[in-house]
């Protein structure tokens, strides 16, 4: 954790009116590290990890991106973002363009890459998830594995430094869940950041190192995966464990 | 004997009504596009984060849409002059001033129908479109224009061809003040032969035929483009 730390997260409060879903979280994510963060619904989660790119403003304390203080009114929120990369549990492809489209449009538009060259990029990437043959499909065409991997695929259109993931297969029918997941697991093996808060609970325990358990709006364990699965010590934990195993 | 009286009102006395009608489209495109644009605008102000602008907005809008369009009408039409504010006379075009207030009076009015239109439109957008656009590092703006809109158009277009069809129908108010719609037209040939239901009868059937036309091609053009999309 220590080393090349890349993002971290000081004394991180969030409320929405009288309701405080985060309540003085302090973390940090090192480079390459895979993090997964499970908790019962409504324990902040998704709030969580949309702080982290700040689609939800943070009611007080900081995060820090690369050493950047991203909470400070003085720094260009967007140019952090073209490094994070966010996959939604919706998958939110843009629904009127098609896949060469949505994946092309933030590298064109935002970075002036050359079309042409952007297209290949994007062809390299395709075929990784195995869907070159999707590239002019419309995403009302594709099934929601395949959006899914598409949304991965269009955020890694930007050369991301982390990977954020808000329950990326809660949305899929079973029989898709395990194709997103290898996308994820591959992801992984190449050196990726990735932040994942899933319900996958082999995909914690083997794929990522590191596992949060987050709970009530606090940090309630944070540990490397196997120790925290096998042998959980907080008593919610503990139940939780129960329940979604 | 009425059909007959229709015919012979439709021969005799056409001209009227087809220049009552021509009048009554031309206030209604007017008043459309004009409203179009303006109700763009007032939209913008709408959802805009600056809080005056969002008052002043919500007030115009609830205004217009809470107060009978023949008010409004007379408002501008005798209340704006008052005020000092007159059109000039246009030679050309006879009795320009009049003409305008009506105009006036129904862009004002469609440009608050039009605003609530955009506005939900742009609403009915699934959020996570703009969130995933701001997650890629668009800026609001941007986002707003590669992804939400063309999305938005969908719902816009034809909610705007039924203000369309609407305001044709509710410009016949204009007759009051002595605009020559298709309204006052109908009025005219009616003091002049006394066949008050075969007039309004006759005013009703192109009145109709005008709004049906509309509405066809809308929910074709609404077709069409559900067509395209797949
Ligand atoms: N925009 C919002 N406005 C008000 N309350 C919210 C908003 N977003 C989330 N919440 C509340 O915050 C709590 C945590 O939500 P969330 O972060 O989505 O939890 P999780 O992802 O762990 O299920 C919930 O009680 C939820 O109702
Ligand atoms: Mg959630």
């Amino acid at each position: 954790m220590s080393g090349n730390e890349l993002l971290r997260v000081e004394h991180l409060t969030k409320t929405f009116g009288k309701l405080t879903v985060l309540n003085d979280i302090s973390t940090s994510f090192a480079a390459h590290e895979v993090v997964s963060v499970i908790g019962p619904s409504g324990g902040g989660k998704s709030t969580f990890l949309r702080c982290l790119n700040l689609l939800e403003q943070p009611s007080s304390g900081h995060i820090l991106f690369d050493g950047v203080d991203i909470c400070d009114k003085k720094t260009d929120i967007n140019l952090h973002r073209q490094k994070m990369g966010m996959v939604f549990q919706q998958f939110n492809l843009f629904n009127n363009m098609n896949v060469l489209k949505n994946m092309i449009a933030a590298p064109v538009k935002i970075l002036h890459m050359d079309p042409e060259q952007a297209k290949e990029k994007a062809l390299g990437l395709i075929r990784r998830v195995g869907l070159e043959d999707k590239l002019e499909s419309y995403p009302s065409q594709l099934s929601g594995g395949q959006k899914q991997r598409i949304a991965i695929v269009r955020a890694l259109m930007m050369d991301p430094e982390v990977m954020l993931f808000d329950e990326p297969t809660s949305a899929l029918d079973p029989e898709m869940i395990g194709e997103v997941l290898e996308v994820m697991k591959n992801l992984a093996q190449t050196g990726m950041t990735m932040i994942v808060v899933t319900h996958e609970m082999r995909f914690a325990r083997e794929v990522s190192s590191r596992t949060i358990f987050l709970d009530g709006g606090v940090i309630a364990e944070d540990k490397p995966s196997h120790e925290l699965f096998d042998r959980p010590q907080n008593p919610r934990l503990i139940s939780f464990l129960q329940k979604v195993l | 004997m009425f059909f007959e009286t229709v015919w012979k009102l439709i021969t005799r006395y056409g001209h009227f009504f087809t220049e009552g009608l021509r009048n009554t489209l031309i206030i209604a495109v007017v008043a459309v596009v004009a409203g179009t644009f303006l109700g763009a605008l007032m939209a913008l102000m709408r959802m805009s984060k600056v809080t005056p602008l969002r008052w002043l907005a919500t007030a115009y809008i609830e205004f217009f849409r809470g107060t009978p369009l023949m008010v409004q009408l007379m408002f501008i039409f005798y209340g704006l002059p008052m005020i000092g504010v007159s059109f000039p006379e246009i030679s050309f075009i006879p009795d320009f001033p009049r003409f305008m207030a009506g105009i006036v009076a129904m862009s004002l009015n469609s440009c608050a129908y039009v605003a609530e239109v955009i506005r939900s439109g742009i609403q009915a957008v699934d959020p996570g479109q703009m969130e995933a656009a701001r997650s890629l590092g668009f800026r609001k703006g941007e986002a707003m224009r590669i992804v939400v809109l063309p999305q938005a158009i969908r719902n816009i277009l034809p909610a705007l061809g039924n203000e369309f069809v609407t305001v044709i129908k509710e410009s016949s108010v204009v007759s009051v003040i002595g605009i020559a719609d298709l309204m006052y037209r109908t009025n005219g040939v009616k003091a002049k032969t006394y066949n008050t239901l075969e007039c309004l009868f006759v005013a009703a059937i192109l009145y109709f035929i005008t709004t049906f036309f509309f509405s066809k091609l809308i929910s074709f053009a609404e077709r069409r483009m559900a067509h395209e999309r797949k």
